[in-house]
């Protein structure tokens, strides 16, 4: 831990760890010093030159970013040559810029736009025609770049020189002709949008987001990626009850301020055509439609009938690893009231580095193997897969369709039509199910609140960004609901209260609180039960 | 934040404004005058009050907010380029605007522009939000419809040639120019 040092800031002190960049310290202070090519994540490049400060001692203004803080520093920053500073490089950035505010992709959160309102000198001194550069280039699978837009602060080519190690942008000519390019090779590693997110400007644009949607629309949402056991934190752009976009939200304890394009892009499958719209119950060999009440009552039927025939043992149950950690728990005590002993939490692998993405494609195994609900190296699978074939599971409580992308198709067909009770919770409807005696819809991580724990047992917080239509019911709701039907207690699924449950119960959350998670997360007691 | 404040000279108060009960005789005696003036020009067979709607129309000022409509230019296509301003500055959010890309160099352009003209109030913020003089404010004001979905205005509906619209746009040019 380095020395604490004190610097005095427009006559006030600030305390910093000496060696920090002056400009992070004014930041953390809280004060908004103007500046474009210095990133908490990335080397210092100096190039923009608009985080010019006056430091007494110094002849000239200096680039506080490049400036580490030392004891006894005096600042300031509200000078007028400061301002006059600021202005001169804005209109220096401005001078060849194209106006293109109308069509920009990052109109609205441009800190060119930003910057240009409040330091700058709202007019332009110059009529000389205005540079030409190309536009709309193609040089990735996902990404778009306007060479006019570009003020060339370089994040995006320290972005891929240090981040991803890939190096595929530079700046190419010199001086005034200066121009971002990517070399030979495309913009296709595999977190090619965050460059789109750290460039101040619309020069880089994502494909997927180009001309869809006016930021200024959007209600911002924080949440934690759903597409692997990272749980790198977001932010859900969502209008009209739809998602726009993903947007990597910082948390240094998980993913700094990145996310990878897959999960970014992965965002569709809330507004998916073929997702459940009601509860289904099979009526005469095939299913229908019928209400949530009907459903539960339906549901809790069957399991009783059955549990009183062959007893729980013979149920088993395959926990999605997409629930929160709250409807998981729900589910657990669920089984325990069903007297169910085997359970599984099939989890999809895939690719993976060293960076973010982590083999294990869902953001809630962690939870399901700290609650109990997967055992074992193969998180149960074997154990219920056994159980099946032997015959001596007849039921089966299934969540999620996670395990038909563990499990070859046939293997999964042919387990299903061996059971003599399938109950289904999921997204949609596979042909695997059509046997399935009752069929709930389930609700996706945009829809509900509650907690994820990802690979290194970070619990962390979601919040609902999706309206799901009135009177559906979320995953933990139901659990609750079949679990007043089954034991008579009366159950409700509030999260705050069932993380307290939970908290009192499993011993990885106890002492936690929903609340008490906030934005960033807090890691659980023991860490991961990573197999 | 304003770019720049026009600070907009206004005469001084009369002095009917600043004692109410003289502006109250005031207008007695415009309602008078206009009463005799009236009876007057009756008398000898001529009328100045009443215009025969509608073989005869009442060709309102420039300064008339009618219903907003978009800006055909000459070769055919829309001048608006979709950047959701006007969606933005509408206060009743009548205007739905779905951006989509073209091949030409303008980028970008509405795939959809509607306007629900049963929710619009003629305030012409939208107009003014516009940066690329794509929405004006029209003399357009025979608007009735027989449905609600009648009320709904689609992009194809809107679009009016430019130099219908010049007078408008003259105007415009008057206030924002100077
Ligand atoms: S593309 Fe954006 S991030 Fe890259 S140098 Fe230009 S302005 Fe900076
Ligand atoms: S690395 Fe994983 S958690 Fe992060 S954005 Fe990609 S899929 Fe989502
Ligand atoms: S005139 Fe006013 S209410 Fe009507 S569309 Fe324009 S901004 Fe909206
Ligand atoms: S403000 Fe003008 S250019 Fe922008 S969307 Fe509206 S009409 Fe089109
Ligand atoms: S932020 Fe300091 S020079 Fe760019």
């Amino acid at each position: 831990m380095a020395r604490s040092v004190r610097v005095t800031v427009d006559g006030a002190v600030l305390e910093a760890p000496e060696g920090t960049p002056l400009l992070q310290a004014m930041l953390d202070a809280g004060l908004d010093i103007p500046h474009y090519c210095y990133h908490p994540k990335l080397s210092i490049d100096g190039s923009c030159r608009l985080c010019q400060v006056e430091i007494e001692g110094m002849p000239k203004l200096q680039i506080s970013c490049y400036t580490p803080v030392r004891d006894g520093m005096v600042v300031r920053t509200q000078t007028p040559e400061v301002a006059r500073t600021r202005q001169g490089v804005l209109e220096l950035l401005l001078l060849n810029h194209p106006l293109d505010c109308p069509i920009c992709d990052k109109a609205g959160e441009c800190w060119l736009q930003n910057y240009a309102f409040r330091f700058g000198s709202h007019f332009a001194r110059t009529v000389e025609p205005r540079r030409k550069h190309g536009k709309r280039l193609d040089i990735g699978e996902r990404m778009l770049l306007d060479q006019e837009r570009c003020i060339l602060c370089r994040r995006c080519v320290r972005f891929c020189r240090e981040i991803t190690g890939t190096g595929e942008l530079a700046v190419f000519k010199l001086g005034d002709r200066s121009l971002l390019d990517i070399y030979d090779q495309r913009l296709d590693n595999d977190y090619s949008i965050c460059t789109a997110d750290i460039c101040p400007v619309g020069a880089l644009e994502s494909k997927d987001f180009h001309h869809r949607m006016r930021v200024w629309f959007l209600r911002e949402t924080a949440s934690v990626c759903p597409g692997c056991a990272n749980g790198c934190n977001i932010m859900i752009g969502e209008r009209g009850n739809r998602i726009w976009r993903l947007t990597p939200r910082r948390n240094d304890a998980v993913n700094d301020t990145w996310m990878c394009d897959w999960g970014r892009l992965n965002y569709s499958f809330p507004q998916a055509p073929q997702r459940l719209l009601s509860p289904m119950v099979a009526e005469g060999g095939r299913l229908a439609a019928v209400s949530w009440e009907q459903a539960l009552e339906r549901c809790a039927a069957e399991l009783r009938r059955f549990v009183a025939r062959h007893g729980g043992s013979s149920v088993g149950a395959v926990a999605s690893p997409h629930l929160t950690n709250e409807e998981l728990f729900r589910f657990g005590q669920l089984l325990a009231a069903l007297g169910v002993e085997t359970s599984a939490a099939p989890v999809r692998r895939g690719r993976f580095d060293n960076l973010l993405i982590k083999a294990e494609k869902a953001a809630n195994a962690a939870g399901a193997r700290l609650l109990g609900l997967a055992r074992g190296s193969d998180d149960g699978l074997k154990a219920l897969c056994d159980g099946i074939e032997r015959g001596r599971l007849k039921a089966l409580y299934l969540c999620g369709e996670d395990l038909f992308e563990v499990l070859v198709p046939e293997r999964a067909q042919r387990l299903l039509s061996s059971l003599e009770l399938v109950i289904f919770q999921g997204l949609a409807l596979l042909p695997a199910l059509s046997g399935a005696a009752v069929v709930f819809p389930a609700t996706t991580f945009a829809e509900k609140e509650g907690s994820f724990t990802n690979h290194a047992g970070r619990v962390q917080r979601i919040w609902r960004a999706l309206q799901p239509a009135p009177g559906w019911l979320c995953d933990g709701e139901i659990f609750s609901r079949l679990r007043s039907a089954l034991c008579g207690e009366r159950d409700t699924f509030d999260p705050a209260e069932v993380f307290q449950e939970m908290a009192a119960a499993a011993a990885p959350f106890s002492g936690l609180t929903l609340e008490q998670l906030g934005t960033a997360g807090v890691p659980a007691a023991n860490g991961a039960a990573a197999p | 934040m304003p770019v720049g404040v026009i600070k907009v000279a206004r005469p001084a108060p009369t002095l009917a404004q600043r004692r109410p009960w003289l502006a109250l005789l005031v207008g007695l005696w415009v309602a008078t005058r206009h009463f005799f003036q009236s009876a007057f020009l009756f008398a000898r067979g001529r009328q100045n009050f009443t215009v025969h709607f509608p073989e005869q129309r009442f060709l309102q000022p420039p300064a008339m907010r009618g219903m907003p409509v978009l800006v055909r230019m000459s070769n055919g296509k829309e001048r608006c380029v979709a950047c959701g301003l006007c969606e933005w500055a509408c206060p009743t959010s009548c205007i739905t605007i779905f951006p989509a890309e073209t091949a030409d160099g303008v980028e970008r352009y509405p795939e959809v522009f509607d306007i629900d003209m049963s929710r619009c109030m003629f305030c012409g913020l939208c107009e003014e939000a516009c940066p690329e003089e794509a929405i004006v404010m029209s003399r357009q004001v025979e608007i009735a419809c027989y449905s609600r979905r009648g009320s709904l205005w689609h992009k194809e509906d809107l679009l009016v040639p430019r130099d219908q619209l010049q007078t408008r746009l003259d105007y415009l040019h008057r206030h924002y120019d100077a």
